[in-house]
């Protein structure tokens, strides 16, 4: 399905070109008298945080490219902790009036009066998980609008019943340059790019359709070589036209297999959230206290690796400097370890697990997955489809929610087949998954053997930030969780 | 703010003109934000912030490009124009490619005030006075109140301006100040959290801070202990948050560019009976002291009122003049966005009219029922009407709030479920610019176990 085979893989950081030698949006000079400005009323710590972030996109709708679209964006966020307060100002003008403007505003936290030193930082070498052969916003527009135009014909040529197609590209460049009081100065180029593409399908008497597909990551344009928009278009049409005539899901607890890949949202989302360390911090996670317990079935390992080569959720550093980390959450049921950015590590006596991200300047830091996947289990994919006499088949998946507290989760279930006898039989329309993180994966009793790359295409939110992330999962069952839909 | 970014906004659109664009429009924010977060009775966090940014909008041989920047730098905002030019040469030319006609654009509508000099000069510290108020009075009602998710307040003061190459000049100055609170509760076995906030443009019309978090900390309560129930249909009310979102819902099926592209489960279904016969769903971008309202829409459009349901009957779909001509319409002048963006078809106040019971009433009258307080998950479908969502809130039995429910689903299909609403209250409640009373749908699907 994708070309990104090395996931889940340990990392490998390929040989390419050279670093191009960043010339700081700031120079370095001016960052070190910006954390001295931020340290003048006495704080603990104070973090300078430059982004420069330059985007494309093109639109095709109605068989016509409608709009091609570029963005630039940058500004500097500067941070001030004292004590467990946290002062934050930000800025989109990077003159020296604003930035130290900026920097005495976020000062202002600390109460002390002490009279701040000099600050001086060096380097920090980062790993190298990505990187692209030409940076993004260097690839011809024309190539862009290919891809688009691309999926548009093989999404109609698909079927004559595709009535719509929404095709998409869009990626971006973005630079950061990091300095704290730690002494740390650190950067990063995260380029990004994904195509998607929805398609409407008509069938009898006015009955519609939807099907979605799309993918990229941290990769070179050179990706859609493989990952072609032929693939993707065909694949977003495959999914409208075989849900036509769908039937209505029966609701109620059922035994329940999931695809593998992008499946992978549900266990971002049923049990990645609750691993975030603010949560666990605030007790408001329903795994607090839970460190060294059982909290699923023994066949689940839950893995959160912000390393893997090219994906769309990994860091080379993340948005406080840290370098990406692979983490093990959960191993064979048992949870071991949370997410950690560097604040909430200070305050509960742990250490970051390079997991503080923002969706800009204009955010703070907070813990955030990257890729998490469950490790794959030996059962054969076939096996666990054929194991299920009665059951709910989800091969696709629309967007879920999650609350922290109860643990209640929910999903759209975008591509559903009801499963008579161990076989995979008509689609169903309206289902949707509903349950408790723990006791669903205390639930899971085959775990496939299968590769389970998401194709890049997961946004992730929370509390108001967007950033991207990686999800994976191999074929999976569930037993007694309970499908919404209208028919009791 | 002022009048130095209307002069950069024209000077913007006469580069791109002298670039060689037929037409071109510039859409300016300006703006401060500032915000507070408070956890165990000390500051979290302090946020302040300036913003500002520029998005263009060109038409060069019926070709439309679009370009943001946050750098007003003079020479990269050169560079900027030049950008949005060869971007438009990437696009297909469409004969309806184009801004809005001075017979679109006509004068901006009499909003009256969007700015509360209140909220201009608020002190530093009310955000943290207030953010304080809300954890202590939500800690107050229950010992079992044992954290917050979050617990903040803060303020913005924005300014749009927009100029283009149509004639057109514009701008406006709006506040907003908001508080919220999620505490949550523990009963040693679950955990259950409860939000409650408000936000408005004035700020003597925010509900008081210690109101927010008691009524926080009670909601979070009263659902310890929730559980499943078995899967059935009965009737379901959605208190005025929920029955708010699902006037969002609805409108995003009257969006006149799904309806075009018969995307939408309300396409060919204009002007015939749709809903209950009480149901008046009003898009409204001209209402006193709205949180959404504005003079004119993100293309310079007077804003207006659009009944999209009226007694029942689909009215009108929403429009922005790309797609209004794509249509053989008129614009709405619904036309949203940020500097960031294109305009895409949205709303400014929307809200259901209020019917004549009262909130216990209609719950009164429910035998067996479900009274919904949240919602998780997307689960509503425009193109094939379908809706199902996750649903936490509290179990009706003999006309009374009886018990907690939650991990269970509510499902229907949207037109069943608009023709299906036998109650509106008469308690019509905004949060921000969204707004409905308590209503009550004669049957849905509960799924649980």
């Amino acid at each position: 399905m994708t070309s990104q085979g090395q996931r889940g893989a340990r990392p490998q950081s390929r040989p390419g070109r050279p670093v191009r030698p960043a010339a700081p949006l700031l120079a370095v000079g001016t960052l070190e008298r910006l954390l001295s400005a931020a340290m003048s009323r006495g704080a603990d710590f104070a973090e300078v945080y430059v982004e420069r972030g330059t985007s494309t996109a093109v639109v095709l709708e109605e068989k016509k490219i409608k709009s091609a679209q570029a963005g630039l964006s940058q500004g500097v966020g500067v941070r001030v902790i004292s004590g467990g307060k946290v002062g934050y100002a930000y800025s989109d003008d990077l003159e020296d009036e604003a930035l130290f403007r900026a920097a005495h505003t976020a000062a202002l936290i600390a109460q002390s009066g002490e009279q701040a030193h000099a600050v001086k930082v060096s380097r920090s070498p980062s790993p190298t998980f990505y990187r692209v052969e030409t940076p993004l916003a260097e690839v011809e527009l024309s190539q862009k609008a290919d891809l688009v135009a691309r999926a548009n014909r093989a999404a109609h040529q698909f079927d004559p019943r595709v009535k719509q197609v929404l095709a998409t590209y869009a990626d971006q460049t973005k630079r950061i340059w990091i300095a704290n009081t730690s002494g740390r100065f650190a950067e990063d180029t995260q380029d990004l790019c994904r195509i998607g593409v929805r398609v409407v399908a008509e069938g009898k008497k006015g009955e519609r359709r939807t099907g979605f597909y799309g993918g990229g990551g941290r990769v070179s344009f050179s990706h859609f070589d493989t990952f072609t928009p032929e693939m993707v278009a065909r694949e977003a049409a495959r999914q409208a036209i075989a849900t036509l005539g769908a039937v209505d899901a029966r609701a109620g607890a059922q035994t329940v297999v999931l695809a593998p890949g992008w499946s992978g949202i549900l266990l971002h989302e049923a049990v990645g959230h609750g691993l975030e360390a603010d949560f666990i911090r605030k007790k408001t996670s329903l795994f607090t206290g839970k460190l060294g317990e059982k909290v699923a079935s023994e066949k689940v390992t839950v893995i959160d690796d912000g390393t893997v080569a090219n994906s769309r959720g990994s860091v080379n550093i993340d948005d406080e400097g840290n370098p990406g980390e692979r983490k093990v959450l959960i191993e064979n049921g048992v949870l071991r370890g949370f997410m950690y950015d560097s604040l909430n590590a200070k305050l509960m006596g742990g250490r970051s697990t390079g997991s503080g991200r923002r969706e800009s300047f204009r955010h703070m830091p907070m813990p955030r997955m990257t890729n998490t996947y469950l490790a794959l289990g030996d059962d054969d994919p076939d096996d666990i489809i054929r194991s299920v006499k009665r059951g709910l088949y989800c091969a696709q998946f629309g967007g879920g929610q999650v609350d922290i507290s109860n643990g209640n989760f929910v999903f759209e279930v975008s591509e559903a087949y009801e499963i008579e006898n161990g076989r995979i039989g008509r689609p169903l329309k309206g289902a949707t998954l509903i349950g408790v993180g723990p006791e669903a994966l205390k639930n899971v009793s085959m775990v496939g053997s299968d590769p389970m790359p998401d194709p890049g295409m997961g946004t992730c939110g929370k509390d108001g930030q967007m950033v991207p992330v990686g999800v994976g999962l191999p074929t999976l069952r569930i037993d007694n969780l309970t499908v919404g839909g209208t028919r009791v | 703010m002022g009048r130095n970014y209307q002069q950069l906004a024209k000077s913007v659109v006469q580069r791109a003109q002298k670039r060689g664009a037929q037409q071109a429009e510039a859409y300016l924010e300006v703006g401060r934000q500032s915000s507070c977060r408070v956890r165990d009775g000390q500051i979290q966090d302090l946020t302040e912030a300036t913003s500002k940014g520029l998005g263009l909008r060109v038409i060069a041989g019926k070709r439309l490009g679009f370009a943001f920047t946050s750098d007003f730098d003079p020479t990269s905002l050169d560079r900027f124009v030049d950008r949005a030019i060869e971007l438009a040469a990437a696009a297909a030319p469409n004969r309806l490619a184009g801004l809005p006609t001075a017979e679109d654009l006509g004068v901006p509508s009499d909003v009256g005030d969007l700015f509360d000099p209140t909220v201009a000069s608020l002190p530093a510290d009310w955000k943290i006075k207030a953010a304080l108020e809300m954890e202590r009075a939500g800690k107050a009602v229950d010992p079992r109140i044992v954290s917050f998710e979050s617990v903040g307040a803060g303020e913005q003061i924005s300014e749009v301006i927009i100029a283009s190459s149509q004639g057109f000049a514009g701008s406006y100055v709006g506040t907003h100040a908001y508080l919220y609170a999620v505490p949550v509760a523990s009963d040693g076995s679950q955990l259950q959290t409860g939000d409650w906030s408000d936000e408005k443009r004035f700020f003597d019309e925010l509900e008081p801070a210690e109101a927010i978090g008691r009524k926080a900390a009670q909601r979070a309560l009263r659902m310890l202990g929730a559980k499943k129930t078995k899967s059935q249909r009965v009737p379901v009310i959605f208190e005025p948050s929920m029955a708010a979102s699902f006037a969002a819902t609805v409108a995003s099926a009257a969006n006149g560019d799904a309806v075009h592209k018969k995307s939408s489960f309300l396409a060919e279904r204009l002007g015939s009976k749709v809903a209950a016969g009480g149901v008046t769903l009003l898009e409204d971008g001209v209402r006193r002291r709205g949180f959404g309202s504005a003079p004119f829409d993100g293309e310079g459009v007077p804003t207006r009122r659009t009944a999209i349901l009226d007694g029942g009957v689909l009215q009108s779909f929403l429009y922005d003049c790309f797609t209004a001509r794509k249509a053989k319409k008129r614009t709405t002048g619904n036309a949203a966005r940020s500097y960031s963006s294109l305009p895409a078809i949205g709303v400014h106040n929307l809200y259901f009219q209020p019917g004549s019971k009262a909130p216990e009433e209609i719950i009164g009258e429910v035998k067996n029922g479900f009274y919904v307080t949240s919602m998780l998950g997307v689960g509503a479908n425009i193109v094939t009407g379908e809706y199902s969502r996750g649903a936490n809130g509290l179990w009706i039995e003999n006309g009374e709030l009886a018990r907690p429910v939650q991990e269970v689903t509510v499902a229907g299909n949207m037109l069943e479920m608009l023709e299906g609403i036998d109650a509106l209250g008469s308690d019509l409640q905004f949060r921000g610019s969204l707004g409905a009373p308590t209503l009550r749908f004669r049957e849905l699907t509960v799924a649980g176990e």
